[in-house]
């Protein structure tokens, strides 16, 4: 066991910014896949057995959800004695029960769910990382009720505590190089307790992003919100990953891709002009309605982007950047991906690495319209998170790399691309302006 | 749950009623202002400047005045729950949760008094035998409404009736109710919130425990090893 999990210890500086590729690389391999061709029996193994650890994680609930989906959801991250940890401490919590869900309403609104709305269902209609999603009516109009669950705030700590150790452990890491990150993940998670900020979240960026086209929001209900509870309209359509099934076959292609068009108009708007991004790119918070218009959910997480992270994250992006070494290890040092005390040795195989990453990456804003349903793309990103995860040079670096900043901006960018891949979009792109 | 949870029954009429209510809430006063019952009847009826008889006439004790407090507490939830609209399409679990939810929102209007009859252990302050006594009501009142919930869960299959086992659900409930009171009153967090959750994982887990399942399964194997072992 123990050398298994030795074996499988993860170096962080293995690309552009440490975790972040990683989780992206996991989300492309989940929702990206139908986007890799020739499959082999090895690559078909990889997803089964990926997707049996991610539905072990959907499951679960709270911060160690929340971790487990920023540390990656891949069985590599995420040895078996980890993902078995996990099951033992019976964090598949059940429902919600419906006298709960009363209560909450009570103690929040002083009525019952009944007085409130004409009709509200007992049964919660879809589950979310903190709580659930109840369907409702009220003069004709439909709305998702999302409640959440009791006590997520008081335990999100002592759930994290429990769980880091562990997380140590498995990546071979040591504590003071991964407490930004914790530190960052528990700050977001408490953000996320309080669904006044979420309201306030989603009415801010609603409105400021109202004017991309083919991109909608629910609206929001003030009166019928509290710190637990959340109401907003009941928006048609289906989760991206189910249209994207649905809608594979060359004559949606259009469609496709002005569904993809808008997804990544709507993060571009958010990163380089509001400076805040909704941080949850999970195809569950996107839906497609018949006409192909896409609604934004769950602005439980957003992040914003400030200076000089911004200008120094972006400036890697510049076309002739990549070729001046010099000036892309002082970014690198910038972004503390390289450290000046690195050995020549590691200093050159992180810069490697970050090169090699960091031109994948910025592809798509240095050809436009980008295809992301050229599978080649996909696969190499998929062979570069392999190869750092192999290579012995980056496994010897075992101190975490990248700002905590980047943790999210790279989740973002991740999640962006691997929707991206699983609808096979072509888009138009633009350099953000650090670059141009 | 009405403003006013300790009424009294409706039998008696409206003078008695409001001396009935008046005594008992003289004697939760002095309770909690004291930190014990009052000396003796004599005493606590001269303070109230009524007769002896008069307290007499309706509580035959203290313990029976408290009782009849930790009755009604009882009486009291079950009556809005089971009025409750949406009560008779709940499942025996549901009520069950409705019950204790109810209770712990009324525990909020009475928590000193339950502070006093169900102290923490640490605070060394030991409940006296009039307390025990008294509460003794509160768990009697509390199976008579779990019974009927319990039979309508075993009638509709919901719950499973294990002949010995079955007939030990009342007191497994009870356990239950008592756990969640003492958990209530040893919870800090915000708003109670981790009570809600206690009540909710601990009261899955006890009618997990006894519907059909993994009880049902656990003692079909080890009656069949144990066959199997007297084989060989």
């Amino acid at each position: 066991m123990q050398d298994s999990i030795r074996s499988r210890r993860l170096s962080r500086a293995a690309s552009l910014a440490g975790t972040g590729t990683r989780v992206g690389v996991n989300y492309l391999k989940h929702y990206g896949k139908k986007a890799l061709t020739g499959k082999s029996d090895e690559t078909a193994l990889h997803e089964a057995n990926a997707t049996e650890v991610y539905g072990t994680f959907a499951k679960l609930k709270g911060g160690p959800l929340k971790l487990a989906q920023m540390l990656s959801i891949d069985k590599n991250m995420l040895p078996e004695a980890y993902r078995s940890q996990f099951a033992q401490a019976q964090y598949s919590a059940p429902p919600l029960s419906y006298p709960l869900v009363a209560r909450t309403f009570r103690r929040e609104f002083g009525k019952e769910p009944s007085e409130l709305f004409d009709t509200f269902t007992r049964e919660a209609a879809c589950g979310a990382s903190i709580g659930q999603v109840h369907k409702a009516t009220k003069d004709g109009k439909t709305y998702a009720v999302k409640v959440q669950y009791p006590g997520v705030a008081e335990s999100l700590t002592s759930d994290l505590a429990l769980v880091k150790p562990f997380a140590l452990q498995v990546l071979g890491l040591r504590e003071a190089d991964v407490a930004p990150y914790f530190a960052e993940v528990q700050e977001r998670l408490l953000e996320e307790t309080d669904y006044k900020t979420e309201l306030a979240n989603s009415q801010k960026l609603s409105k400021s992003s109202g004017e991309i086209p083919g991109v909608r929001f629910p609206t929001y209900i003030p009166e019928l919100s509290s710190s637990k509870i959340l109401t907003m309209t009941w928006e048609p359509g289906v989760p991206l990953d189910q249209f994207t099934a649905a809608h594979e076959g060359a004559e949606h292609q259009e469609l496709r891709n002005r569904i993809g068009q808008a997804l990544w108009d709507f993060y571009h708007h958010q990163i380089h002009d509001l400076r805040i991004f909704h941080a949850d790119p999970h195809p569950g918070n996107f839906l497609v309605d018949e006409d192909g218009i896409l609604t934004v959910l769950d602005f439980g997480c957003t992040k914003a982007v400030g200076d000089p992270f911004y200008s120094d994250y972006f400036k890697l992006l510049s076309p002739g950047f990549l070729s001046d070494r010099e000036a892309f290890a002082d970014a690198l040092i910038k972004l503390d991906i390289l450290q000046p005390s690195d050995p020549a040795r590691s200093r050159e195989v992180i810069i490697e690495n970050a090169h090699r990453g960091t031109s994948l990456l910025a592809r798509p804003f240095h050809q436009s319209p980008f295809d992301f349903g050229d599978p080649s793309y996909m696969e190499a990103i998929v062979e570069l998170g392999e190869s750092g995860r192999k290579d012995r040079e980056l496994k010897e670096i075992k101190t975490a790399r990248g700002s905590a900043d980047s943790i999210y901006l790279n989740r973002a960018y991740f999640g962006l691309y691997s929707l991206m891949a699983a609808l096979q979009a072509k888009v138009k792109t633009v350099l953000p302006e650090p670059a141009a | 749950m009405t403003d006013e949870p300790l009424h009294p029954t409706p039998t008696e009429n409206e003078e008695t009623m409001s001396d009935r209510a008046a005594i008992r809430t003289a004697y939760i006063d002095h309770l909690l202002d004291h930190g014990h019952p009052p000396a003796s009847v004599h005493a606590f009826a001269k303070h109230l400047n009524i007769s002896e008889r008069a307290f007499f006439e309706h509580f035959a004790s203290f313990e029976t005045l408290e009782g009849s407090i930790w009755a009604d507490l009882v009486d009291d939830v079950a009556h809005a729950v089971t009025t409750g609209d949406e009560w008779q399409h709940f499942t025996a679990r549901e009520q069950m949760l409705a019950f204790f939810y109810a209770f712990t929102e009324n525990i909020l209007d009475h928590r000193s008094f339950f502070l006093e009859r169900f102290p923490r252990p640490s605070s060394g302050s030991a409940t006296s035998r009039t307390g025990l006594r008294a509460t003794a009501k509160l768990r009697h009142r509390f199976r008579e409404f779990a019974h009927p919930v319990l039979d309508a869960g075993i009638a509709s299959g919901e719950l499973k009736q294990r002949g010995p086992i079955g007939d030990r659900y009342p007191r497994i409930l009870t356990t239950l109710f008592l756990s969640v009171i003492h958990y209530n009153l040893t919870d800090e967090s915000e708003g109670f919130a981790r009570t809600d959750a206690f009540i909710e994982k601990s009261t899955h887990l006890a009618f997990d425990l006894m519907g059909a399942g993994v009880v049902d399964s656990a003692l079909d194997l080890a009656r069949f090893l144990s066959g199997h072992l007297r084989h060989t």
